[in-house]
């Protein structure tokens, strides 16, 4: 029997939710405040307020991948280089957390991997330290420097200079994530990308999607949405700009190489065609999470009467 | 309009014309909250709803965060309706939030677990409209009272 298309991925996206793991959730947002806590302490006047800037600040987080981004935005005067600060705020996470995780420098953050607790939680928080453009400037715009320190897409490692603002990231896929067909396009392409490993980051997911949704007319149920921006990617990702709302001058594509972006074109490409060619495997792209399945518990529900007859409702306060 | 729970499979269906309505006299109380209940019908398969109409309270205490909906006539006017044809009954709530998002408060989420709990209400799973709007614009949020939890509807169309 042929799969509906829309059903599944309606399954898909219910069975990722986050309140579907709130356990580890709590566990990711009391690590987090820890972190935030541990910095600002060791830090003080030297730093402003962290603060987290991941798929959950940004409501397109899915449960089975519960990566934290927290910024921590320094004073200009903090460090000499932003190199130094780096280093600075590794070798403190390091020394402070070590015994309990694996702290490594990553592409532009220090990524803490919490060891696995008695319930096998794992919790993953990414430390993304920034310096202020000029003294006290940020309290203005909200703007800061990132340090580069493995080569991330064509930007090359080393870079002195990644101005972004995090802020205005959070709030433009916040906003356009506020409505549900594209928070949905976006959490199902992340899925994917968790289930099957592959390279583009979620941001760039997340940046693609809304250009899908601003130039193309996307209506229809869940799958005919999915699938416009399915044909949109493989049409438009060679070639695609796609400015950082944190800095106009920063191409969030350039994250991809060349090949990377031919590869995810293709990606596409072999999924619509296989999906067209037979339901049923859209289940091999984009699956259920098994820990929390929705399909035969649905077709339970109903609306039950408790017994025949009138109701007769009770006066009511509302708020 | 039409919304689906995805986390429970079931369906509500809700006409312009009765948004409309919800509307209109949401504005005319406006900046305060208003209300009333919903009537309509399930479907033979009992996995749709459909908003038929409101009921307006006869009697009714509201502010700008507060509406409290009395029962005066509504049992009657309920009773009519259940012996028409086609026979329409009660299937839940609406009220407004002036100048607010239409995410239940503390106060609605316990209102909707005491109307699923009482034993005057024959129906197992009530639902909550919340009408998020100003003097220009609204938006509309829908809920269901299923199993002790009230779960969102997601908007179809």
């Amino acid at each position: 029997m042929a799969t509906d298309k829309t059903k599944h991925l309606k399954c898909v996206l219910d069975s990722h939710k986050i309140q579907k793991e709130q356990a580890l959730l709590d566990k990711h947002i009391t690590k987090k405040d820890e972190i935030k806590a541990a910095l600002k302490e060791e830090y003080g006047s030297k730093m402003y307020e962290p603060f987290n800037s991941g798929s959950y600040a940004k409501h397109t987080a899915i449960n089975t991948k519960f990566d934290f981004d927290l910024v921590a935005p320094y004073k200009r005067d903090a460090f000499d280089t932003l190199k130094e600060m780096y280093n600075a705020v590794h070798d403190f996470l390091h020394k402070k957390y070590s015994d309990e995780a694996t702290v490594k420098k990553q592409k532009v953050s220090i990524g803490l991997e919490f060891f696995a607790d008695e319930d096998g939680h794992v919790v993953k928080v990414d430390v993304v330290p920034g310096r202020e453009l000029n003294q006290d400037q940020y309290k203005d715009d909200n703007n800061i420097n990132l340090y580069v320190h493995s080569q991330l897409g064509t930007i090359p490692e080393g870079s002195e200079r990644l101005k972004t603002n995090p802020k205005a990231q959070i709030s433009n896929v916040k906003d356009h994530a506020e409505k549900e067909s594209v928070r949905h396009d976006i959490k199902l392409l992340k899925i994917w990308k968790v289930q099957n490993g592959k390279k583009p980051k979620s941001f760039f997911l997340e940046l693609i999607t809304i250009k899908a949704f601003d130039k193309k007319d996307i209506t229809g149920d869940l799958w005919d949405k999915l699938k416009a921006v399915l044909e949109f990617i493989r049409d438009e990702v060679k070639t695609i700009s796609l400015p950082d709302p944190g800095n106009s001058n920063n191409d969030v594509a350039d994250t991809l190489t060349d090949v990377e972006k031919s590869d995810l074109s293709d990606d596409m490409k072999y999924m619509l065609e296989r999906i067209e060619e037979n339901s049923d495997n859209i289940k091999l792209y984009f699956k259920v999470n098994p820990d929390h399945p929705c399909e035969d518990k649905m077709e339970e529900n109903k609306y039950n009467v408790k017994r025949e007859g009138v109701s007769a409702p009770p006066a009511t306060r509302f708020g | 309009m039409k919304f689906f729970c995805a986390t429970i499979g079931l369906t509500l269906s809700i006409s312009e014309t009765v948004v409309s309505k919800l509307i209109l006299e949401g504005r005319k109380h406006y900046p305060k909250e208003y209300g009333g209940i919903l009537v309509g019908r399930y479907s033979d398969d009992s996995k749709a709803c459909i908003v038929e109409d409101t009921i307006l309270p006869q009697n009714h205490k509201s502010s700008r965060y507060a509406f409290e909906r009395g029962k005066e006539g509504l049992a009657q006017k309920l009773s009519e309706l259940y012996e028409q044809t086609p026979r329409l009954i009660y299937i839940g709530e609406w009220h407004t939030h002036p100048d607010s998002a239409p995410f239940p408060s503390a106060t609605d989420k316990q209102a909707m677990l005491q109307i699923a709990n009482d034993n005057g209400v024959t129906i197992a799973s009530p639902v909550l409209l919340i009408l998020g709007l100003n003097s220009t614009s609204y938006t509309l949020g829908a809920y269901l009272q299923f199993q002790n939890q009230l779960i969102r509807y997601e908007q179809q169309d």
